[in-house]
């Protein structure tokens, strides 16, 4: 199906009315990507916005923890999404909606991180710095932890993500597969399009290079 | 099992991907040794700080956003420039041309107006000096004939047309040293003449040839402008030596 496939289908978008996303003829979160895909190939445009809507948290949180900024996680995030929008005619099926999806982000985030080393831009709005109404929920468990749990809780994730955008992307992109998204070593191999044994070994050497890089702050661990 | 063996397995073996019997010797390795117990402790608790970061929440609007980008496209630029909602996508590049062109425009206003200033207009009429030491009540206007600017690296120097006197003057003064103010005007002609230093009764026909002199006048920026001249006129007689 050509390209121009869905841009000439009729877009009934006045605006982005996220009402539209509560339509019961949409599928719900956790259904089968067919049907979505389907609307979605055939140009309805409420079923794309119900398709953004369910990826978009992985997506930003993907992109925002590979880029270390927010701001630039939404542009990515953005583009990303109207990538899938365009070659939405070209996916066969072959991988699942999310890896598909996952690769997205990856090469749009590889092609940003280029642009800016080209451009000698190293402006970085720390992600841990969002007020918290734009921060993290925290994890069940830590509702009514105190302040100082709270910032320590903070600290922890500002060091970790520090460390994080100290590693090459390559070892960044892969941890966050497969330890923050919980991809499969086969799932992270379909993503970044390597074999599943370079996986591994990337992977074994990205945990190491993260294991140093954290080496200051973990001297409380005991065997 | 050696160290070397144990910490190259140690990814594989927080996978579960070793066979029972090897998961079971890196197992009793990192039990044994410290160091390699170390190792494994500090891996694990860095992957597991990793896994454990915080999901972030900032992708509000994302979905508004990339329908609005594929509504624009679809139609073009169009209404949707004006009536997007505000602050909503990225800015486009004409909205941001609108304060452009308004810095441009005060900066080329300012330009001007200091120009203006520069430029203060005509001077007056080409006064002699005694009615034209003030101007309507006010000190005469600077490059004017009763307020004459002096040669420096902005004024040009009035030059003389010909010569200023006689070498008769010259041959038939007495000695003596004459210091003399000449004030060229405007348009060429010598305002004032004063003797500042200087007899006189011997100046007398100095003076008079003066003021009959004529100049192209001093400039300031192109502009004619009437400039002061001093000059020192002296005679000494110097006698032979007696041998």
């Amino acid at each position: 199906m050509s390209n121009s496939m869905a841009t000439s289908a009729e877009l009934r978008v006045a605006s982005a009315d996220m009402a539209l996303l509560s339509s019961e003829a949409l599928p719900r979160e956790g259904a089968p990507d067919g049907r979505l895909l389907e609307l979605c190939r055939s140009g309805d445009a409420h079923a794309f916005a119900r398709l953004v809507a369910l990826h978009e948290g992985m997506v930003f949180n993907l992109a925002a923890r590979l880029l270390g900024d927010p701001e630039e996680a939404r542009d990515a995030s953005q583009e990303v999404f109207l990538q899938v929008f365009r070659t939405l005619a070209r996916f066969e099926g072959r991988s699942s909606l999310r890896t598909w999806i996952f690769r997205i982000v990856v090469n749009q985030c590889r092609n940003r991180q280029r642009w800016w080393r080209r451009r000698r831009k190293d402006r970085c709005c720390p992600i841990e710095d969002l007020t918290p109404a734009q921060e993290a929920r925290l994890p069940a468990g830590a509702q009514g932890e105190s302040p100082y749990e709270s910032a320590r809780r903070g600290e922890e994730a500002r060091q970790v993500q520090a460390a994080l955008l100290r590693l090459s992307f390559d070892h960044r992109a892969i941890l966050l597969l497969r330890e923050v998204q919980g991809l499969s070593c086969e799932q992270v191999a379909a993503t970044l399009r390597v074999p599943e044994g370079t996986v591994k070994s990337r992977l074994a050497r990205a945990r190491e290079a993260l294991r140093r890089e954290l080496l200051p702050t973990l001297g409380g661990v005991s065997p | 099992m050696t160290c070397r063996g144990a910490r190259n397995r140690l990814s594989a073996y927080r996978d579960g991907d070793l066979r029972p019997a090897e998961a079971g010797r890196v197992a009793a390795h990192i039990r044994s040794c410290a160091a390699c117990g170390r190792r494994w402790a500090t891996l694990r608790a860095a992957v597991g700080a990793l896994a454990d970061l915080p999901r972030l929440e900032g992708s509000d609007g994302i979905a508004a956003r990339v329908l609005d980008r594929l509504e624009l496209e679809r139609r073009g630029p169009g209404l949707a420039l004006v009536f997007r909602r505000w602050g909503a996508g990225r800015p486009l590049i004409l909205p941001s041309l609108v304060p452009a062109a308004l810095i441009l425009m005060v900066v080329l206003a300012g330009a001007l107006a200091l120009d203006r200033v520069a430029d203060p207009g005509p001077l007056p009429e080409v006064a002699w000096r005694g009615g034209g030491e003030t101007w309507e009540g006010k000190s005469a206007p600077s490059g004017s004939e009763g307020n004459p600017l002096f040669s420096s690296a902005g004024v040009t120097a009035p030059r003389a047309r010909g010569t200023a006197f006689p070498d008769r003057l010259l041959t038939e003064m007495a000695e003596g040293t004459l210091f003399v103010e000449t004030v060229v005007a405007r348009d060429g002609t010598v305002s004032a003449v004063t003797l500042l230093y200087g007899d006189s009764r011997q100046a007398r026909p100095f003076l008079d040839a003066l003021r009959r002199e004529r100049f192209e006048p001093g400039r300031l920026r192109g502009r004619p402008v009437a400039v002061s001249v001093y000059r020192l006129i002296s005679r000494m007689d110097v006698l032979a030596s007696i041998t």
